[in-house]
């Protein structure tokens, strides 16, 4: 039987003494996506990632990886997986090639093959003007570049990147999710963590995790769809103001406002359905601000979040 | 004098909450003061001593009963012939040989003084001096008295350094090899590249050995160095093969590294690793029977330094360097250096984990 997902966890559990750090998670990750995971520190990501990779053994449930075992076939799982985690965990005294020579030779790869995939990598990365220099002499975002070289050396089907843009700069985070739609693309599957929205919205799926359980799994589209952001009876706002910082405080505090935020200098409300757009428009004036415009607005990933994670910290 | 109080305040705090650090520094005093003060005793008793008995009379085996009662030498083997004694002294299986001649019971019943062979292994100065006073005790025998003759044989003008040269290379070689490798496995894990190496299908014996052997060979070459400087600086050469020695040294540095490679997976920071290391000093210069013979430890002591390499190594330079033995003289330290050696690896390996916890 053909595997069709890369990756099936089914009440997938560890505890650490009386600690639940993952909580029985039901999860698959169908080949060819770019699954993003999001969730609060703390909240058993990297727990969840560890027991994935083959490093951590479950206390319960099971999970396979690449078709394999977590619990039963963790080296099965290490040669099937590549891994890139969020601190830079190569040699530093080591030049990139002579690091992804390394890495090579430990997945197994000799001579002309290795030689090989070592150019292909640097290639696929860019590295090429960097290939001799000490690798902690480059700068955050080329080192994780080499770092995805080293996680693609022996060809994996499967990538795991722990944080992969944290602390880089914008440009170089663009470049490396610019490399892994390109990686996509040539069909491998990609399981990312990031707390950035606008990269969760890159994925193809994504899951959110919190206080050690799955709360919601689902394409962008889908997420932004569920009922629970769009409770019957309100409706979401987006306002253009001057001064946007000082209107979002004088509206925060309306009776009908059940939540409001920032974006890209406009406040986006979700409100009560029975007040009116002139209502809020009045208060602004009262205030002495400047309304430009207001529009029907759409649920971000982000409110999905910020929702999801709010009803359950209530509950 | 601006915040002494906020840092006096803040130290202690790390400390407190630095347990390895407060138990290392309280509990190690303790523990080195009683160890090493049973291992520090000059007063050396029972030298292992073998008999070569030409006459087998009764006046013979009351004479070595004698020599026995003093305390100071302890007959645990016998010899047929002189040459065969003197074969065990090389070895260094015994530190004292007495000869008694085939006429001993003859010469003393005409009222006589019958001459008796004593060979002591003149290496060990806190030896030898006492092996002698085994002879200088009142021997109330009737009529003839045997009369000792004592012949010094290696080291027979008793330099210290020939003796103090061949330890002390063991003890900077054991010191140093055990910090090559302390540092290896704990760096890597406060580097984070431990992280990376976790996910790949690396082995465990691969790892350790990886790490081993690359320090084995620098750890040769400082063997040569130590030895060159025994040579030039403190004029001691071996009176044995320089072969023999650098064979039984490629198990020691192995069984040293090893330790250091024990250290490194149970230390978590390259601070513990340190002050492990640290820890292995004082025994390998006390224990080791470099500073006081062996023969003078109790029993449990005894023991506790047969696990130390260096003690094993330190009897092949010896015997080597100041007494000219043979590769053959040795086999069993070679083969128990080699024993150490092996569970030090296995060890490692199996405290070395390819997950988290």
């Amino acid at each position: 039987m053909a595997v069709e997902n890369a990756i099936e966890s089914e009440g997938l559990t560890k505890r650490f003494g009386d600690l639940v750090a993952v909580d029985a998670l039901d999860l698959s990750v169908a080949k060819g996506s770019i699954f993003g995971l999001l969730g609060p520190n703390g909240s058993g990501k990297s727990t969840f990632i560890r027991m994935l990779c083959g490093v951590l053994q479950p206390s319960a449930g099971k999970a396979s990886v690449n078709g394999f075992d977590v619990a039963k076939q963790p080296e099965e799982i290490k040669r099937s997986i590549g891994y890139m985690s969020q601190s830079f965990s190569l040699y530093r005294d080591l030049s990139p090639q002579e690091n992804l020579e390394f890495f090579g030779g430990i997945y197994g790869l000799r001579g002309a093959k290795l030689k090989e995939r070592t150019s292909a990598v640097i290639e696929l990365v860019g590295l090429q003007r960097y290939v001799s220099q000490p690798s902690g002499t480059l700068s955050g975002g080329w080192k994780q570049r080499l770092a995805l070289a080293a996680a693609l050396i022996h060809e994996p089907p499967l990538v795991f990147l722990d944080e992969p843009t944290a602390g880089i700069d914008p440009v170089a985070r663009r470049q490396l999710w610019d490399l892994l739609f390109e990686l996509a693309g040539q069909g491998k599957t990609l399981f990312v963590t990031t707390h950035y929205m606008d990269e969760a919205e890159r994925c193809s799926e994504v899951a959110y995790i919190y206080l050690s359980k799955l709360m919601v799994h689902g394409t962008p589209p889908e997420l932004k769809a569920l009922p629970e952001l769009s409770p019957s009876g309100t409706r979401r706002l987006a306002i253009s103001t001057d001064r946007p910082p000082v209107a979002l405080q004088v509206l925060k505090v309306m009776p009908y406002v059940r939540d409001a935020t920032l974006v890209e200098s406009d406040i986006h409300l979700l409100i009560d359905e029975a007040a009116t757009n002139e209502e809020i428009v009045r208060k602004l004036t009262e205030a002495g601000l400047t309304t430009s415009g207001v529009r029907t607005a759409e649920a971000s990933l982000e409110d999905v979040f910020v929702t999801l994670t709010r009803r359950l910290a209530q509950t | 004098m601006n915040g002494l109080a906020s840092i006096l305040r803040k130290e202690f705090m790390h400390l407190r909450r630095d347990r390895t650090t407060l138990v290392i520094a309280m509990l190690l005093p303790l523990i080195q003061m009683i160890i090493f003060g049973y291992a520090i005793d000059f007063d050396v008793r029972h030298i292992p001593a073998v008999a070569v008995d030409l006459d087998h009379s009764r006046e013979s085996r009351d004479y070595l009963e004698q020599l026995q009662a003093t305390q100071y030498l302890d007959f645990d083997a016998t010899a047929d012939t002189p040459d065969q004694a003197a074969d065990m002294l090389r070895s260094g299986k015994v530190r004292v040989a007495v000869t008694i001649p085939p006429d001993f019971a003859r010469t003393m019943a005409q009222g006589g003084n019958p001459q008796v062979g004593v060979m002591i292994d003149g290496s060990d100065a806190q030896v030898s001096v006492r092996a002698r006073f085994a002879f200088l005790a009142p021997q109330p025998l009737s009529k003839g008295v045997p009369q000792a003759r004592v012949n010094v044989l290696f080291n027979p003008d008793s330099r210290t350094v020939n003796f103090m040269i061949p330890g002390l290379l063991v003890v900077v070689l054991q010191v140093v090899t055990v910090a090559l490798t302390a540092f290896s496995v704990v760096r890597e894990k406060e580097m984070g590249t431990l992280e990376q190496l976790m996910v790949t299908p690396v082995g465990r014996l691969a790892l350790m050995l990886g790490k081993l052997l690359p320090y084995a060979v620098l750890a040769m070459a400082e063997f040569a160095v130590v030895l060159f400087v025994g040579d030039v600086v403190f004029g001691v050469q071996p009176h044995g093969s320089l072969l023999a020695l650098s064979v039984i040294a490629v198990p020691f540095v192995i069984a040293t590294l090893a330790l250091g490679l024990l250290i490194s997976t149970l230390a978590q920071t390259q601070g513990q690793a340190l002050q492990f290391t640290l820890l292995t000093v004082m025994p390998s210069i006390l224990l080791s029977g470099y500073v006081s013979p062996r023969e003078t430890m109790p029993g449990w002591l005894y023991v506790i330094s047969t696990f130390i390499p260096a003690t094993h190594f330190m009897q092949a330079t010896r015997g080597i360097i100041v007494r000219g033995a043979g590769f053959f003289d040795l086999v069993p330290q070679f083969m128990i250096l080699w024993l150490i050696a092996a569970v030090l690896i296995a060890l490692s390996t199996a405290r070395f984990r390819k997950s988290v916890s």
